[in-house]
Order: structure tokens, then sequence, then C-alpha cells
């Protein structure tokens, strides 16, 4: 379904990616992982957009994307949150995600912000986070694992075919780790296919169908948890360690 | 909370909590009394029946014309967060497009005044599409940069007359009604102006703005066209301003470089916007009532030496200092705001 071929990105000497390929199949859960300065997060940005890609290309569903701009991307389908959840603070929780929800032509822009089926939906959404009861609140108020969960819902509202996680579980404590990993699940059981980074390598065995290690910038190792934990070359880039450990 | 001892009490002050947020989401709006401000104001020049009253009148039409201004600024500034300090030179725009056709044509420019504002518009979109992909310091820079460029363009244009400019006909209206057409073109252009800030404010178009204003990146990547969405803005701010131009230059029947591109006309607006409220709807319309009755005291008491400029900029600094959002923005964070001023 996405389909990334020989990305690259290079900071003046430095080649955060390079030459990384690898795809991600409908409905499946796929891991992005990788140690400290992979090129994980610059693949991520590079495949949303976000930043430019030096070269290589990007495939959704068939059509080349690494042209287009990012809220293009985002209307064909692939949306993403951020590491650092970016959220618009001074607006509200509803506001937030309706932000998000897709305006069409002219005419759309000057319609009321948030029309009463937007509304039913930004809250059909919290309610399946479970976080209605913070819907009037303001952006900035809010938590860190809520601003997470805030994120999640703003990504739904633009219906997505397929979601991109960076770091859902980044400083998030075990409580709601375990409603994130829920709802990721939930998501993919009803067809959602979703690309995740993630530290977490636990959580990553347990999760995800697919399991792709980046490191230095290149793919490394592809295949099941399983494979990717036996790989030597996966353990030569951890030093061993982590992955030993949440075996 | 010295009482949320159980589990069911932090449960009711949350809950408690909560419905005040969702009240403050659906509080009525004061329609009421911008449309009595309106009435009121569009029975004033019946004081002119009572005795001469023009000083008056010319206060109301300055503050009228610096409504409209800034709300248009506040489109771009206060929406979307872009601070342009060279929105006055789509003010020169209109009011040197509908004065030269005045002059030639005899035009009025109170009906030209729509057509100027397009004019500078369609200016503003087109130089929104260069300086936009810069934002922050950059932006602030490029349109000062603007100004400049602009005003050594206008006087040295032989065609409006260069340095000297142009003068235009008077009106043939008696001294005690000479006024009354430009008091009301600006008091139906504030109006309308105040209508699109609030149209804007409630649309999808106002919220991506405010997405923008808040974190371009996160918007673009939220599906919304940030390039677009910002050069529509710069178009819409930059006709408010060119259709108070228009009106303006005939109301003085003079149109020249310096009453125009002078800095402090963009910097007032600004002013005006931050004092009121930046990105609010009432903002910059108490902003301009503010500032103008402020100069005029300390010019009035002080005499029109620097020091009421020094006076004025101390109120400012004093406002701001207890008023950081402006006064409607903050009155409005502390959920103090008075309901005949929450326009938004």
């Amino acid at each position: 379904m996405l389909d990334v071929r020989n990305l690259c990105k290079y900071f003046g000497g430095i080649r955060a990616v390079d030459g990384c390929t690898f795809t991600v199949n409908r409905g499946e859960i796929t891991a992005l992982i990788g140690p400290n300065g992979a090129g994980k997060t610059t693949a991520f940005n590079c495949i949303s957009r976000t930043m430019q890609p030096t070269r290589g290309e990007v495939w959704l569903d068939g059509a080349r994307i690494d042209r287009l701009r990012p809220h293009q991307i985002t209307r064909r389908g692939l949306s993403r949150t951020f590491q650092i959840s970016r959220n618009l603070a001074d607006m509200t929780v509803l506001e937030n995600v309706i932000c998000q929800s897709r305006t069409r032509g002219w005419r759309d822009l000057f319609r009321p912000a948030m029309s009463a089926e937007e509304i039913d939906k930004a809250m059909g959404i919290l309610d399946f986070l479970g976080i209605t009861r913070i819907a009037h609140e303001d952006g900035s108020n809010l938590s860190f694992g809520q601003k997470k969960l805030m994120d999640l819902a703003a990504l739904l509202m633009s219906d997505p075919k397929i979601i991109l996680l960076d770091e859902p579980a980044g400083g998030v404590n075990p409580t709601l780790l375990e409603q994130i990993v829920g709802h990721i699940r939930e998501l993919n059981a009803k067809g959602m296919t979703v690309l995740i980074v993630e530290h977490n390598m636990e959580l990553i065995m347990r999760l995800s169908h697919r399991v792709v290690v980046m490191a230095q910038g290149r793919v490394i190792a592809d295949g099941t948890p399983d494979q990717v934990r036996r790989d030597p070359a996966v353990l030569d880039a951890y030093l061993g360690g982590v992955l030993e450990d949440a075996a | 909370m010295a009482s949320t001892d159980t589990t069911d009490d932090i449960l009711k002050a949350r809950q408690a909590y909560n419905e005040t947020l969702t009240a403050a989401q659906d509080k009525r709006r004061a329609t009421w009394f911008p449309l009595l401000l309106l009435a009121l104001l569009a029975a004033l020049p019946a004081l002119q029946f009572a005795g001469n009253y023009n000083y008056l009148l010319h206060l109301v039409l300055y503050t009228l014309c610096y409504v409209v201004m800034a709300s248009g600024w506040n489109i771009l500034g206060g929406y979307a967060g872009y601070i342009s300090l060279g929105h006055n030179v789509f003010f020169a725009v209109g009011g040197y497009f509908a004065g030269m056709m005045f002059a030639r044509l005899g035009i009025s420019t109170i009906i030209l005044a729509p057509l100027a504002g397009l004019v500078a518009g369609l200016l503003g979109y087109m130089i929104g599409l260069i300086t936009l992909r810069v934002r922050g310091p950059s932006f602030i820079i490029s349109s000062l940069a603007l100004v400049m460029i602009v005003r050594i363009g206008f006087e040295n244009w032989h065609f409006v007359g260069g340095a000297a400019g142009v003068s235009l006909p008077a009106n043939g209206l008696p001294v005690q009604w000479a006024k009354l057409p430009y008091y009301y073109a600006f008091l139906v252009m504030a109006a309308v102006a105040l209508w699109a800030s609030y149209r804007i404010r409630h649309s999808k178009f106002g919220l991506g703005l405010r997405a923008i204003s808040k974190d371009e990146v996160k918007a673009e990547s939220a599906g919304i066209d940030t390039r677009f969405y910002k050069v529509l803005a710069f178009a819409i701010s930059a006709f408010f301003v060119g259709m108070a131009g228009a009106v303006w230059g005939e109301y003085l029947t003079y149109i020249r470089p310096n009453i125009f591109l002078v800095i402090l006309i963009s910097v007032n607006m600004v002013l005006m916007c931050i004092l009121g409220g930046k990105g609010t709807v009432a903002g910059p319309a108490l902003g301009a009532v503010l500032i103008v009755a402020f100069n005029e005291f300390f010019v009035a008491t002080l005499g029109a030496s620097a020091i009421n400029i020094l006076a004025t900029g101390l109120i400012m600094a004093l406002a701001l200092m207890f008023f950081p959002l402006g006064i409607v923005g903050t009155l409005a964070r502390h959920r103090k705001l008075p309901r005949f001023l929450n326009w938004d």
C-alpha cells in the first residue's frame, strides 16, 4: 500500500536517510525501529513531506506522492502524528480535532467552522478514545498523555487510509500506554493500516505484524518480529542488549 | 478546594468544571450591542441640527476609518498571526486608484470603494504569494521593505503627481453637511468589515487561519492548504484597507504619498489590534476607539508636541502589562469579558 523506494535525505554531509526501501502492506501494523539516529523520524518526515527528500520515491496506492505538498498527502489518506505532540494551543480539543476534517473547494471555506455532523463525528472519535470529558478544554491545558490522545483523535478526523504514528508511547504512563495500544489494535482490526515508530521494544514486538529495522539511514532487516529478533545484523546494530531483554 | 477528599468529590468538582467549560462554549452573543451602536452612530449627524459638531463627526469618522483598517489587518495579523507593518501600502493603493478615477472621471470614491478594495486585494494576493513564504521577523521586515518600495514608486510617478500628489475637488455641500457622505460610507464599511471578520472567524477558513497562527507545520499536515489560506487572508485584509483608503483620499481632498505611506498609519493599525485584542472580532474596534481617544485627549491637554506621543506610548505599555493578550483577549481568557464586548 505504502511503498518507499530508495529514499534519501542528506543534511549537508550527513546522510540521515540513505537509500531506505520498504513497503507497508494494507491492513497491517508495521513498525519502524532502529537505534537513535537511525533516521526513522527523518524517513517519516520525508514520507509525509514535512521534509523534502533529497532523492527517492514514495508511492501510496499506486500514485506517487513525494512531489505533493503535505496537505495534499493528508487528503490522499495518509495522516501522521508528531513525536512531540504539536497541538494548537488556545483552541479547544474539539476545535483541534475538527481542524483536521476535510474541506472541499471554495464554498466549504466560508461555511461554519464546526457543522453539527462534524461535531457529532468528532465527539464520536473522542468517545472512542475515552476523552469526551476534555472536549471543551483548551488544548494547552492538557497533560502530555491527553495530548497524545488528542493527536490520535485529530488524525482519525481526516478519515485516513494509513496512519503514521511517531512514538505514540513516548513518555506516556503504563496505564495510558495500554489504552493507546488497545486503540491502535482496535483501529487495525477495523482495517486501518498503521506505520509506527517506537522505542519501546516490548510494545513493538507485541503489537506489530511486521518490523522494519533501520540503522545509519538504511534498512538492515525486514520481517516478522520473531525473524527480526534473531537477525544477527539487528543484534549487531543494537549491540545485543535491548532485543534480548524484550524477548 | 478543601472538600475534594473522596473520589466522588473530585468527580463532582471535575463535572462542575466541565460544565463551566461547556457554558463558556455556547455563551450567547450580545448581538444587540453592536446593532445599537450602529443605530446610534447612524443617528449621530442629527446633532448638526442643534449646532456645529463637525469636530465630533470628524473624530468618529476617523475612528471608523481605523476600525475598517484594523479589522482588515486583524484578518491577517490576528487570525493568521502574520504581523504586517506594510498595510498602509494598500491604503495608498486604494486611495490612489479611487482618487485618480475621481479626478479623471468624476465618479465618487464612495461608489468606487469596493472596486478600489478589489484592486488592493489583488495586489495583496500577488504580494502575499511572494512575501508569505517567510514568517516571523523576516515577514515583518519584508512588509516594511514593501512600504519603502511603494513610497519611492509613488513619489516618482508623474502621472499621479509624484511627491506633490494630486488635489481632488471638494464636494459642493454646505460645510455643515460636507462630511456626511464620507461619514456614512465609513460607517457602512466598518459594519461590513466587522461582519466579515465575524464570519471569517466562525468559518472553516478562520479555523484554518487560527491553526496556521499556532503551528503552521501541524496545520499543513492536518490537511490545510496553508499557502492558499495565508494568501487569501492577505488579499481579504488588503481589500478592507484599500476600501478605507479610497474614501479617505476624497475626504481629505488630497492624495499624496506622505498622507498614505507614512509608517505611523500601519503602526496604528497594529497597535489598535494589539491593544484591543489580536484575533478577536471586537478587539480592533475597541483598540481603534481607545487609541484615537488617547491621542486626542493628550493632544488637547499636552499640546501637539512629542509629549502627547510619549503619553500615548506610556498608556499602551501600561495596558499591555495588565492585558498581555489585548483587552478583549485577556478578559476573555479570564472569563471576565462583559457580554456586550463578546462579539466573537
